[in-house]
């Protein structure tokens, strides 16, 4: 069957979409208008016709199968207007249920104030129902949340339905008519501001912004960020627009989560001398003016040292993923004190670190909260750092001194092998992408580093092998250089598919098989009885096998052999 | 289900709790006004505590929790008992005997024989008795036994609806409507009045089909009973009816539904209704502002069957209209609670 709706872009579990319906196309997420069409898709439940339309009941557990329609409605969710919990197994289940590329309708609940989060939890459809019912109760509602419209000042909003109108002045009827007309209108505004911002990759920004207006919300999203793999397995990998990290719940985002992982499980092992520096606000830190200096200082020894960068809420960034998201491009308040929670998470993900590698020294040379972060990972492990910051101040003079002293001395034999430190970045954000040893299977000791920084390229006698691409610092790999993952990899960010040389753009219908792991923007290689072609991901690897709509993979090279 | 209620009797677990078929008269019979031929007469209400309604024991209906009220031990002796308590407190001096046993009062296993006939005949002289019983147990010869002790009896029969499908799929009553209609005729033959209990808002159904199929099951009941009586569903404990409602999947019935159906349907019946638990998030509710004075012209109307007793007008009525008309859109839960 031809399917009706398609999935044009994404924004972890939040999508833009296009729905073909009665001769029109309907951008989502979107609401439905009128009762004429509400009445159309409810016939369609029962005769289907022109579009596919299921109900899955809020009572149901998850089905073995996925619902294959184009619509799929959520029955009976009214039910969980105050119920976070409820709502977020029901809306996690529904949207597990249903096709990734099954439009997820979720009736009678949205307001202006809660519709964000019902997107972002992965909701397509909505309707005005909520909006009138409360329009009927008295309820003025923004996306802020909703007043009793008697108690509201007379300028209390500009739009069309309200502006002249004196609350006193209006029989029941009319206030009904004005309020109604104001809540659709709040609603629709508020939708355009949720496409707008998947549109840019910022919808967790709004939720967040969103969340803080109603204990209701705030609930929601952090039961909705307990579910971190329904996430996790959504969430692009990089993204453009900077992750602000305003709130409690920004420390709970997937990005931030799977960063941390990655670094521990995926990274290569190391030894030798690790030096823990404080983060800085300009991104990448060694472009910052606190780095400059101490790695200008530090010069030539810096060839014998891994670097690593405490930061909140990323925790641990080694300096090979300084210009991998999000640890290129988010931002803080800085107040100079951290909250508990902050320092316990980056304290948890310190102490990760230093336990998964077995350094012989750490030098931190950090100060304020900083510190204090590291006296309570080594306490942890119960292991001596040496700290090198003289007077809280880590780029005066003693400070520095005593830190070129400290590495000078403890440089061994061993470790006087000395690195092209450009080679840190490709490696540290190979084993980031492709997962751990892909940086050994992919270079060679012979594989010369060129370029500008950031984006270096590798070459093997020639050969170019991979290179770190602009847009967003990923590492992409060259034909050669995915066949060399290959070998090594199994089938890990692989896509099949059928015997055919792609061009441009890999169709979900086209895949055979693709790598369930695959995330949003990853970089994946392509192929049939060979490697044929690499490219980047446009949807996750689970949902390249379930979709019959939709692009998969932007092809970068194609071996047209 | 059945009307002449009150609230009193809404927490009937708590109300069994350390009785032994043995119970105060003021928790089980009490006093009322109600319609007979026309006029306005005292009447007097008796619950009885019997072993239980025979389907209630066997597999029971949706919104029934009475069967929590019943003593599994009860014998003859005790259920004569409890009614010449009453008797002895109240006197005979009323015009309309109510018995209800929560459960069929003509079935013998319930209600044994020299139990039944020792009732009936001290209430010989009441003008009329109404007892409660499903359709199974009227037939020619259970009545013929028991007219010979009380010729004003009324039959009382839990119809809920007319609509088979569902008063089998959403109330699990377990007969139909021919079942009723045969029992009607039977009680009519030997003299008996019926009475037809329909229940307003049947769990699964949305406000607007429960407003329909209360008006339609009035046109389809009214030929074989002489009174109808509107039940508006409560929420009892431990039915699917309360699992429904504590997971917001189920709303009693709007008060304004109520009003709605006695106005449409008055011409057609004598139809009276005692809103049970009116008012509260458990019974039959409008938005908290309006409920006493519906629920009380509800009662008004049940006496004067008269609905220019309807006067009262509040702002949720807009809500209400709106509810009927978009419910359906929420595939399965109340819009409002």
């Amino acid at each position: 069957m031809q399917r009706q709706f398609e999935v044009t872009r994404r924004d972890g579990a939040a999508r833009l979409g296009t729905l073909r319906w009665r001769g029109e196309e309907l951008t989502t997420p979107s609401s439905f208008e009128s009762k004429e069409e509400l009445e159309f898709l409810n016939g369609l439940t029962i005769q289907k016709a022109e579009l596919d339309v299921a109900v899955i009941t809020s009572q149901e557990d998850s089905r073995a199968e996925r619902i294959d329609a184009d619509v799929v409605i959520l029955g009976g969710a009214p039910r969980f207007s105050d119920d976070p919990r409820g709502l977020t197994k029901a809306l996690a289940r529904a949207r597990e249920s249903a096709n990734p590329d099954s439009a997820l309708y979720v009736p009678t609940l949205a307001t202006p104030n809660n519709v964000s989060l019902l997107v972002y939890a992965g909701v397509d459809l909505v309707d005005p129902i909520m909006a009138e019912v409360k329009a009927r109760e008295g309820y003025l509602l923004s996306a802020e949340g909703e007043r009793q419209f008697d108690a509201v000042s007379r300028s209390y909003c500009m739009c069309d339905a309200c502006r002249g109108v004196n609350v006193a002045d209006l029989t029941p009827e009319q206030r009904v008519t004005v309020l109604s007309a104001h809540n659709r209108h709040a609603l629709k505004t508020e939708l355009c501001i949720v496409r707008e911002n998947i549109e840019r990759g910022t919808l967790r920004e709004l939720v967040e912004a969103r969340c803080r207006t109603a204990p209701m919300l705030t609930a929601l999203l952090r039961l909705l960020d307990e579910e971190h793999s329904y996430f996790e397995r959504r969430s692009p990998i990089v993204r453009t627009a900077t992750l602000l990290a305003c709130s409690q719940e920004s420390l709970n985002r997937p990005e931030i989560l799977r960063f941390g992982e990655r670094v521990i499980e995926r990274l290569n092992k190391r030894g030798g001398i690790l030096i823990l520096l404080p983060c800085s606000a300009r991104k990448p830190y060694s472009r910052s003016r606190s780095h400059r200096i101490i790695l200008n200082r530090l010069g030539k020894l810096r060839q014998f040292l891994h670097e690593a960068i405490i930061t909140s809420p990323i925790g641990i960034v080694p300096r090979g993923l300084e210009i991998m998201y999000p640890a290129s491009n988010y931002d803080i308040p800085v107040t100079g004190k951290w909250t508990c929670d902050e320092s316990e998470w980056v304290i948890g993900r310190l102490t990760k670190y230093l336990e998964a590698n077995a350094f012989d020294t750490v030098v931190a040379h950090v100060s304020g909260p900083y510190r204090k972060v590291c006296d309570e990972a080594a306490a942890a492990l119960g292991v001596d750092l040496i700290y090198t910051v003289e007077d809280e101040n880590i780029l005066g003079s003693a400070s520095l001194q005593r830190l070129c002293a400290v590495v000078q001395e403890r440089i061994v034999e061993d470790s006087l092998k000395r690195r092209d430190l450009r080679f840190d970045y490709l490696q540290d954000l190979a084993d980031y992408e492709f997962g751990p040893h892909a940086s050994t299977a992919i270079f060679a000791e012979r594989t010369k580093v060129r370029g500008l920084f950031p984006t270096y390229y590798a070459s093997d006698g020639g050969t170019r092998i991979a290179t770190i691409v602009g847009t967003y610092c990923t590492l992409a790999l060259t034909i050669e250089g995915a066949r060399r993952y290959r070998r090594a990899s199994e089938n890990r960010y692989c896509v099949h598919i059928d015997d055919f040389v792609p061009k441009g753009t890999v169709f979900a219908i086209g895949v055979l098989n693709a790598d369930p792991g695959i995330r949003p923007f990853d970089e994946v290689i392509v192929l049939n009885e060979r490697v044929i072609a690499v490219g980047r991901a446009l949807m996750s690897g689970w949902e390249m096998q379930a979709s019959k709509r939709g692009a998969a993979v932007a092809v970068r090279h194609v071996d047209a052999r | 289900m059945r009307t002449g209620r009150t609230s009193r009797r809404r927490y009937p677990r708590q109300a069994a709790s350390g009785t032994n078929g043995h119970r105060t008269h003021d928790r089980f019979a009490w006093t009322g006004l109600d319609l007979l031929n026309g006029e306005i007469v005292p009447s007097l209400t008796i619950l009885l505590t019997t072993k239980g309604c025979s389907w209630a024991r066997r597999d029971g209906c949706t919104m029934c929790g009475y069967i929590a009220d019943s003593n599994p031990d009860a014998q003859s002796s005790d259920i004569q008992k409890q009614l010449f308590e009453v008797l002895a407190r109240y006197g005979t001096g009323f015009k309309i005997a109510k018995l209800f046993t929560s459960g069929s009062f003509l079935d013998q296993e319930e209600v044994p024989i020299d139990a039944r006939d020792a009732i009936l005949s001290a209430l010989a002289d009441t003008p009329k008795v109404i007892v409660e019983s499903r359709p199974e147990f009227v037939t020619s010869e259970i009545l013929d036994d028991v007219v010979r002790f009380n010729r004003h009896l009324e039959v009382a029969i839990g119809l809920e609806t007319s609509n088979d499908d569902i008063r089998n799929g959403c109330i699990n009553k377990g007969f139909t409507f021919r079942d009723f209609v045969r029992a009607s005729k039977v009680a009519h033959s030997k003299g008996l009045t019926v009475k037809a209990y329909l229940l307003l808002k049947p769990p699964f159904l949305t406000e607007l089909e429960a407003l329909e199929d209360a008006i339609q099951s009035t046109h389809e009941a009214a030929p074989h009973a002489d009174t109808i009586s509107l039940n508006l569903c409560n929420v009892q404990k431990g039915t699917l009816v309360e699992a429904l409602w504590k997971k917001r999947l189920y709303r009693p019935p709007w008060l304004w539904t109520a009003v709605e159906v006695l106005k449409r349907v008055k011409q057609m019946a004598t139809i009276i209704c005692d809103p049970v638990g009116g008012g509260t998030a458990r019974g039959p509710h409008n938005c908290g502002k309006c409920d006493r004075q519906v629920v009380s012209e509800i009662k008004e109307f049940s006496l004067s069957q008269d609905s220019t007793s309807f006067t009262a007008a509040c702002t949720d009525q807009l809500l209400w209209n709106y509810v009927l008309e978009f419910e359906k859109f929420s595939y399965g839960a109340p819009l409002v609670p």
